[in-house]
């Protein structure tokens, strides 16, 4: 099976709308760069996969067909929900490791700028049956486990709005990020409270762009700089959150689905210690709480000693670096997030992430999140190539 | 271009649908409407109750025909408060649970109706503290999960 590796990435900036961007010209823009980037042309491609989440978020029914680029090559939709992003990704290296492609473009689009609410959207992704009459939506779904994990680990607002604000101050340092607000704890906790308990500061905006990259098998690499795709898995778990509020280890706010990719993707990448071994981290957490959650189902603390992590990765210069980029907070265009972690991660191993650079990254761990929590998935990449 | 200039096409979805139960779910609304009864289903091989009932156990890929009642009490196990109107979603204040009725394995989502939130931290404070529900029914059960809310039940001391 061949390696992979990343030679190309392109990112539109993040907005809450590109209204001088048709979603074609997101697509190719996005896609373009990539290209440049990896200094390939649009013949040497052998497949594009495309991700784009709820067709409805665009209000444009299978916006992908507005990415077929080039003529005569494979071309795969991708949708997972939140992970959308680093499930296309996935596809694509999988293509390569089977022998089945050298090099792929992968794209995904958000254009969500064109719809004016998302939150009504959102309830049509839940179960129509048993409970579409209630206001599920992201940040009700959110709400449910934030106020599971104040009261079995006691977290408290307090946290949420910490991580929040150390958010977005990073992501004013990352020119493509949505929002550049130097928003504080305070600012966080006097914010409006949507639901309870998370405030306006502790969730992510409605973002819109695209985000590209050029995937290529070991043996096209050539003479350009590679960032190794050392690991990844997808893992998901039951729909139903009811379903898992009971089950021993695997509880709602325990993140299954995440736990189990991270040891998957960290024992194909030779991760023994990802609290050393790894010194970025970009985070799908659309919630500040969701974040906290993600910690423990990475191996960085225990469950229980969650909230003293919370604490401590804010201080100690030992510890991983969280969401240089500014995470979900700074930008989130939904179908797109969990590819940009991902894109971030490249930047931050081949040193190019401009002011958000951190020093001395040989790796650096993306993750995705998506649906009710029932996707999750991990990426580990890097400058070796492990196998 | 200035942002001005730049042309927008208004647009529109607006679809009617018709969303197909399936039998199990049938039952379960019946059993609402019909007898004031919530039903849940027992999995041969985990021996979980599935609550609301369902075909299948989607852990264990059991068809679940065993039927059995539950409730009507339980106990709250995660809440949210909604305080913030969002277009097309129902107003605010909402408090939106699962609780785990008795004897059942797993929880259900629905309304909590009756709560005093004119403080909502000390709401959230009470919600927050596994209280124990019972689901109170409408008077005209239509077949719906809507037929039914939870309220809290009074605490010993009267809290």
């Amino acid at each position: 099976m061949s390696a992979v590796a990343i030679v190309g990435v392109g990112q539109t900036p993040y907005r809450r709308s590109h209204k001088d961007l048709s979603s074609r010209e997101l697509i190719w823009s996005a896609a373009k760069e990539a290209l440049d980037d990896a200094g390939m042309g649009i013949d040497e491609i052998d497949l594009v996969v495309a991700g784009v989440a709820p067709d409805a978020l665009a209000g444009e029914a299978s916006v992908e067909r507005s990415g077929m680029m080039g003529k005569g090559k494979p071309f795969v939709r991708v949708n997972t929900g939140g992970v959308t992003g680093s499930s296309t990704v996935f596809a694509g290296a999988s293509y390569i490791k089977a022998g089945r492609a050298k090099a792929v473009l992968v794209f995904a689009l958000e254009r969500m700028g064109q719809a004016t609410t998302s939150q009504q959207v959102f309830n049509t992704i839940f179960d129509p049956v048993y409970e579409k009459d209630f206001p599920l939506t992201t940040i009700t779904m959110a709400a449910l486990r934030a106020s599971m994990l104040m009261r079995l680990y006691g977290y408290t607002d307090r946290h949420w709005a910490e991580i929040a604000s150390r958010n977005y101050r990073n992501a004013l340092r990352n020119p493509l990020a949505h929002l550049h607000l130097d928003v504080t704890p305070e600012d966080v906790l006097e914010s409006p409270l949507l639901a309870w308990p998370i405030h306006r500061y502790e969730a992510c905006p409605m973002s819109e762009g695209a985000c590209a990259m050029v995937l290529v098998s070991k043996d096209r690499v050539r003479t350009r700089t590679p960032v190794w795709i050392q690991g990844y898995a997808s893992t998901s778990d039951s729909y139903a959150m009811g379903d898992r509020i009971h089950r021993p280890g695997a509880t709602l706010v325990d993140l299954l689905s995440l736990r189990l990719s991270a040891e998957r993707a960290y024992k194909e990448a030779a991760v023994t210690d990802p609290r050393s071994e790894i010194r970025v981290v970009e985070l799908y957490s659309a919630f500040s709480s969701a974040e906290a959650m993600a910690y423990p189902a990475l191996g960085f603390c225990n469950a229980a000693d969650g909230p003293r992590f919370v604490e401590s990765q804010l201080t100690d210069p030992s510890l991983p670096v969280f969401n240089p980029s500014g995470g979900p907070q700074g930008a989130n265009p939904v179908s797109a997030t969990a590819m940009v972690r991902i894109a971030e991660c490249a930047l931050q191993v081949r040193g190019t992430a401009g002011d958000r650079q951190v020093d001395g990254v040989e790796r650096a761990v993306a993750t995705g999140q998506g649906g009710a929590t029932q996707f999750s998935t991990v990426c580990v990449l890097g400058k070796d190539l492990v196998h | 271009m200035s942002q001005s200039d730049l042309i927008t096409i208004p647009g529109h979805w607006s679809f009617d649908y018709t969303y197909f139960a399936g039998e199990a779910a049938t039952r379960f609304f019946r059993e609402l409407a019909e007898n004031r009864r919530i039903m849940g289903t027992k999995c041969p091989a985990c021996k979980r109750v599935l609550v609301p009932a369902r075909a299948f156990c989607d852990a264990c890929m059991e068809r679940t025909d065993e039927w059995i009642e539950v409730g009507p009490e339980g106990t709250l196990e995660t809440f949210t408060i909604i305080t913030t109107a969002f277009p097309g979603l129902p107003e605010p204040p909402i408090v939106m649970a699962y609780v785990t009725l008795d004897r059942a394995d797993t929880a259900l989502i629905n309304l909590v109706l009756g709560e005093d939130l004119s403080d909502i931290e000390q709401a959230a404070k009470r919600l927050n503290s596994q209280p124990r529900v019972v689901a109170r029914f409408i008077d005209d059960p239509k077949g719906r999960i809507t037929d039914f809310s939870f309220e809290l039940l009074l605490q010993r001391g009267g809290v």
